[in-house]
């Protein structure tokens, strides 16, 4: 998918990040999120949006987290992020670990240090996610600023740097310029300029490409891939688009209604999905020179529509739309098992639907 | 940028013009003969005399005439002379007119501050008693009548704990009027910094300034406040213009020596070249005020100057 032009031939200027040769001597998983549950209050009574998440993410590894609207996806990153609205919001339970701390338990200070420098994040809407009515040098500088100490000058030539590896051509004359004045596929290129400022070890990208045109998605997936090898910063990728998922991501982590129903290898997961919901996703993927992925000749769905949160199946939470349903499947939620190595699912028929495919 | 401030002194001088043809035409709303209403009062004038007005004023004359010969005055800076005392009416309102100026921006200084502090205050705080009690105190306000407000006011302060002069013309008598003047405005401020500033912590922009780990200080005063200023500002603009409407009552209750003052008197006296002055001079005022503005917002709003 890579066209010209597309990827910033400019060597990596600056020694690698300190953080990142830390990571690596420790090993093990960058950020791991363990038995992570979100809740919020509602006028229907506490919605868990996360309810018992865990998942590990590695050093370098481009991890997926797929799922509808409502599936917790969001909620998962902004939990990381220690930005939860609270109230309504607030993490109920578990753990979110890195570099040996746990997140959940910082202090605002202590988070406000990490955020952006550490972990920083970039938004589904660019147009929108960027402060209309300062410069891109203000927004772009502050934070480098702030979390690398340096001074207007020093900060400015960073940002100018940052702005070449992302492609935006003459970054000296486009720092006075406003979001307006950039296009959305532009804009995301900022943002990711801007996460990318301070050498984080995780980037977590909330539907960063669901807003912009098809081939500019592609050119923003490259970008995020290209950071990744020449900076070994790990990326949380969150996103509804299957698409999206086989194009860019290492690992992949499936959600329904708060809880991870599957986790794979992405090759693993296209080759053999095994949680019939993870089947539904990929059958209503268009593939090209094949009469559907999953049977019919049709572009498939998934029927019916995510159960309110206030209101979930007592077993399996997608027993209500799913073909194979069992009493089983409704009293009783299925535990999350590993049939394969790294390939978890939590269905009590995987096997009936692997040998269904 | 330079094409939008033409456009905006170009619609300045268009509305002072339209203003110009109602001005000149406003002697003829008065039912019955105007020379007669106006010298009504005055005892003692012959038919002769007020014919020798009449022709003076130009009224005899065929209405497009009296209107040329209007603005061609008016363009001269000639306002005409006022009916008591023949004083030159431009000078009159000249000299007025720093004292309502002085009163007017005192009241938006005190109006601004107190409503956009509470207005922001209400908005971080939304939800809590905090919000409602702001909120019920600036509904308050707004409905309270200037000139009600202005004598209870009066009453208290100047009469009963002494601690201002009841009227005057110095900065001492400045703070009653313009507290008057600024608490009903501040009121209305509050409400709308309130929203706005709601709308604008809700914004995705916010949110990414959060997550690059700014301080919450910095995130609201640098990305909240910065952004949601562009319709508060609007919305002082135009309090300006209210206020300045309003000092017409505030300087009659308190006797400040303005132009809304001696507006009033000319309006008693029907001295109507000092009225229809005072209508052109305030829509210039108004005029400017909003010319002004609209400077501010290209200066606070990257999207407005293209």
């Amino acid at each position: 998918m890579t066209g010209p032009g597309m990827i910033s031939d400019t060597p990596i200027a600056g020694a690698p990040a300190p953080e990142a040769a830390e990571a690596a001597e420790t090993a093990g998983p960058v950020l791991s999120v363990e038995g992570l549950s979100t809740e919020f209050r509602t006028a229907a009574g506490i919605a868990r949006a996360v309810d018992g998440l865990s998942f590990e993410l590695r050093r370098g590894e481009i991890l997926a987290i797929v799922g509808e609207s409502g599936s917790g996806k969001s909620v998962t990153s902004l939990s990381i992020m220690g930005l939860i609205p609270d109230p309504p919001g607030r993490i109920a339970g578990g753990r979110v670990m890195f570099g040996g701390q746990d997140l959940t338990r910082l202090g605002e200070r202590e988070m406000q240090r990490l955020r952006g420098d550490g972990i920083s994040m970039i938004f589904q809407e660019p147009m929108t996610s960027l402060n209309p009515v300062l410069s891109i040098g203000r927004q772009m500088t502050e934070g480098i600023m702030h979390h690398l100490g340096l001074g207007p000058a020093e900060a400015r030539a960073r940002a100018i740097e940052m702005m070449r590896r992302v492609s935006i051509p003459a970054p000296e004359s486009r720092l006075g310029a406003y979001p307006h004045q950039f296009s959305g596929g532009m804009l995301q290129r900022i943002m990711i300029a801007i996460a990318m400022s301070c050498h984080p070890r995780v980037l977590i990208a909330d539907e960063p490409t669901t807003a912009l045109d098809v081939t500019i998605q592609a050119q923003i997936l490259d970008l995020m891939r290209e950071m990744r090898d020449s900076t070994g910063t790990s990326i949380i990728l969150i996103t509804h688009d299957m698409g999206v998922v086989a194009e860019t991501a290492d690992r992949v982590v499936v959600m329904y209604c708060g809880r991870k129903i599957e986790e794979a290898g992405v090759r693993d997961l296209f080759a053999r999905p095994r949680h019939p919901y993870t089947r539904g996703l990929l059958g209503a993927l268009p593939v090209l020179g094949q009469a559907g992925a999953v049977g019919s000749g049709a572009l498939s769905e998934i029927p019916g529509v995510v159960p309110a949160l206030t209101a979930l199946p007592a077993g399996c939470r997608f027993s209500d739309r799913c073909a194979l349903a069992t009493e089983r499947c409704r009293a009783e939620p299925p535990p999350l098992e590993e049939p394969a190595p790294g390939h978890r699912v939590a269905c009590w028929h995987a096997d009936a639907a692997e040998a269904g495919a | 940028m330079a094409r939008y401030l033409l456009q905006r002194v170009f619609a300045a001088i268009l509305t002072v013009f339209v203003t110009t043809i109602a001005v000149s035409m406003l002697i003829h709303l008065v039912p019955g003969d105007p020379v007669q209403i106006m010298y009504a009062q005055s005892q003692g004038t012959t038919p002769e005399q007020l014919e020798e007005v009449r022709a003076r004023l130009g009224l005899d004359r065929p209405l497009v005439e009296q209107y040329v010969t209007y603005i061609g005055r008016v363009l001269q800076g000639d306002l005409g002379h006022t009916i008591r005392g023949e004083q030159p009416v431009l000078e009159l309102l000249l000299l007025r007119l720093p004292n309502t100026l002085v009163l007017a921006s005192a009241a938006l200084l005190i109006a601004a501050t107190i409503g956009m502090t509470l207005g922001f205050v209400a908005a971080y705080k939304r939800g809590t008693w905090i919000d409602t009690v702001l909120m019920t105190t600036a509904i308050l306000g707004v409905s309270m009548p200037h000139f009600w407000l202005g004598l209870i006011l009066l009453f208290y302060f100047a009469v009963q704990l002494q601690w201002f002069p009841v009227a005057g013309n110095g900065i001492e008598n400045l703070v009653l009027p313009a507290v008057t003047l600024g608490l009903t405005n501040a009121a209305i401020i509050a409400r709308l910094t309130r929203s706005s500033m709601i709308d604008i912590f809700d914004q995705d922009f916010i949110r990414t300034a959060h997550a690059k780990g700014l301080p919450k200080a910095v995130v609201l005063s640098r990305h909240a406040l910065r952004a949601g200023l562009v319709p508060i500002v609007t919305m002082i603009g135009l309090q300006f213009t209210y206020m300045m409407g309003g000092a017409i009552v505030v300087e009659n209750v308190f006797g400040w020596n303005g132009v809304g003052r001696m507006a009033i008197q000319a309006i008693f006296q029907r001295d109507y070249p000092l009225i229809q002055g005072f209508i052109l001079m305030f829509a210039v005022v108004v005029v400017t005020v909003s010319l002004l503005m609209d400077l501010i917002y290209a200066w606070l709003d990257p999207r407005i100057r293209r």
